[in-house]
């Protein structure tokens, strides 16, 4: 039944065209291989919308962690997060973990922070107004998530340059591998010292921030190790920081190259921010795969993925999918056949309208979606409000790139320069 | 106590039950339902936690 027309090597996914273009790729395998088993990598490559939907939604197939949750566990011994909640595969465990801070980032406790998100976006606006030409990724995007997860948290605000470094040296460890990661490593380690005080302060006396929760919680009355806390927040600020900034640049790099016209509709209704929020989540997204691993043996298509084995769902490629979206290859802020609004964890909407993949569905829904498309479109929009008429420095730009898609390099422009009068 | 889930409220965000899923669930119709009738002093405290995280606002405890 399945038509190899063009075949995939799957040396493909290490090559550097990979890396820049992956789309073609993905084409082929939603056309010829959808459920396609990469013999040279050891890993079931997903690739079409409707399938990669199905694996988000079925967790009694599909796991994030290979291990027992219940079993034993040598914690982050390698890893730059060290422990953390994503190990803990569809267990209770994970959660219970995800509920202690869940409601900061959702609902009432979002809404509650925004004024926050605000001051600190109209902060870092501030500081760029008068320089006329700014580098996007450096000057703003990079340092404005980081600053609001670790004001939620609740360190302190004159700590938090020296935050944005080690941040920075955690997301390269994180990216790149290799010499970054041992640098990746020792900011970790920088940091856990500096935790130290910290958590000891919030494990004597309440305090009513992030870290003094994620510190207090409980689960059958036992509280979390430092190491773990320390994990939980390491993660926060990786997570709830870089996939972010990465976020805001590609919007950016959308409305300066890919489509200025519509540039020109969002800088007469700002609303529109939120539509390229959605729109660059489909096209582009920043992440563009997750990994599950089978529990038993999934038949899929005619094909059948034996349990145990690594399935890769490439929501990058499920966004392209042309049997749901029209004209998949075409930024369009205005698009009528998807949900452009706030996603939802379930993946499923009232319009009935497919919504993008870019956050995953299900158990593992990006836990921060609802303050990154907050934080996106605040920053944007107050951007745009102080630049009023931006334009790229350069008419050429190599485009976006991530360092490496498979190991879960995130896809944004290297640098943004951006003018105004 | 028990749950009460406002349909028309509700944008099917699915937050109650992907975190609680022994109290909430997807009806035959795709519609979020209270799997638990009578609420336990635990289970309140679950319910609570849905209720921050429910993004439209659409649970409630009732006596």
């Amino acid at each position: 039944m399945t038509d190899i027309a063009v075949p995939v090597d799957p040396r493909e996914f290490d090559s550097p065209e990979f890396q820049r273009d992956p789309f073609p790729v993905y084409r082929r395998l939603r056309d010829n291989d959808p459920i396609y088993h990469d013999r040279f990598h050891n890993r079931w490559v997903l690739t079409r919308y409707e399938d990669v939907d199905a694996a988000f939604q079925d967790n009694e197939s599909f796991d994030r962690a290979v291990y027992d949750p219940d079993g034993p566990y040598e914690f982050g011994s390698s890893h730059v997060f060290g422990p953390n909640i994503l190990e803990y595969g569809n267990s209770d465990r994970h959660r219970w973990l995800r509920n202690i801070v869940a409601n900061q980032f959702v609902g009432k406790g979002l809404t509650e922070f925004i004024p926050i998100i605000e001051q600190i976006a109209a902060e870092l606006i501030d500081k760029v107004s008068d320089d006329k030409r700014i580098e996007l990724v450096e000057a703003v995007s990079t340092q404005f998530p980081i600053r609001v997860i670790s004001n939620m948290l609740g360190l302190p605000r004159e700590d938090e340059d020296t935050f944005v470094g080690w941040y920075q040296a955690l997301i390269a460890g994180l990216g790149f591998g290799g010499e970054h990661l041992a640098r990746g490593i020792a900011a970790r380690n920088e940091m856990w010292s500096y935790l130290d005080p910290l958590i000891d302060d919030r494990r004597r006396v309440h305090h009513d921030d992030l870290l003094g929760r994620i510190v207090e919680a409980e689960l059958d009355g036992v509280r979390m190790s430092d190491d773990e806390v320390k994990g939980f927040i390491a993660l926060l600020l990786a997570a709830g920081g870089d996939t972010t900034d990465k976020a805001i640049a590609n919007m950016w790099f959308h409305m300066l190259y890919t489509r200025p016209d519509q540039f020109e509709d969002v800088k007469r209704d700002p609303a529109l921010w939120d539509n390229v929020f959605a729109e660059m989540m489909r096209y582009d997204a920043v992440v563009h795969i997750q990994t599950r691993y089978t529990t038993r043996e999934v038949p899929m298509r005619g094909k059948v993925i034996p349990e145990r084995a690594q399935v890769r769902l490439y929501l990058g490629a499920g966004n392209r999918d042309e049997r749901v979206f029209a004209d998949p290859d075409t930024f369009d802020i205005h698009r009528t056949d998807m949900h452009m609004g706030r996603e939802n964890r379930s993946g499923r909407y009232r319009s009935q309208l497919p919504g993008h993949l870019g956050f995953g569905i299900g158990q593992h829904f990006c836990m921060g979606y609802a303050m990154a498309r907050q934080e996106a479109v605040i920053a944007s929009a107050k951007l745009l409000e102080m630049m009023g008429d931006p334009r790229p420095t350069v008419a050429d730009h190599e485009g976006i790139i991530s360092p490496s898609i498979d190991s879960g390099g995130f896809r944004t422009p290297r640098e943004l320069w951006i003018e105004w009068d | 106590m028990r749950v009460q889930i406002d349909l028309d409220a509700c944008i099917l965000a699915g937050e109650c039950i992907y975190n609680h899923p022994a109290l909430f669930g997807w009806d035959e119709h795709d519609q979020p339902v209270a799997l638990v009738p009578e609420l336990t002093a635990d289970q309140v405290g679950a319910v609570e936690q849905a209720i921050s995280v429910c993004p439209s606002g659409a649970i409630a405890l009732v006596d």
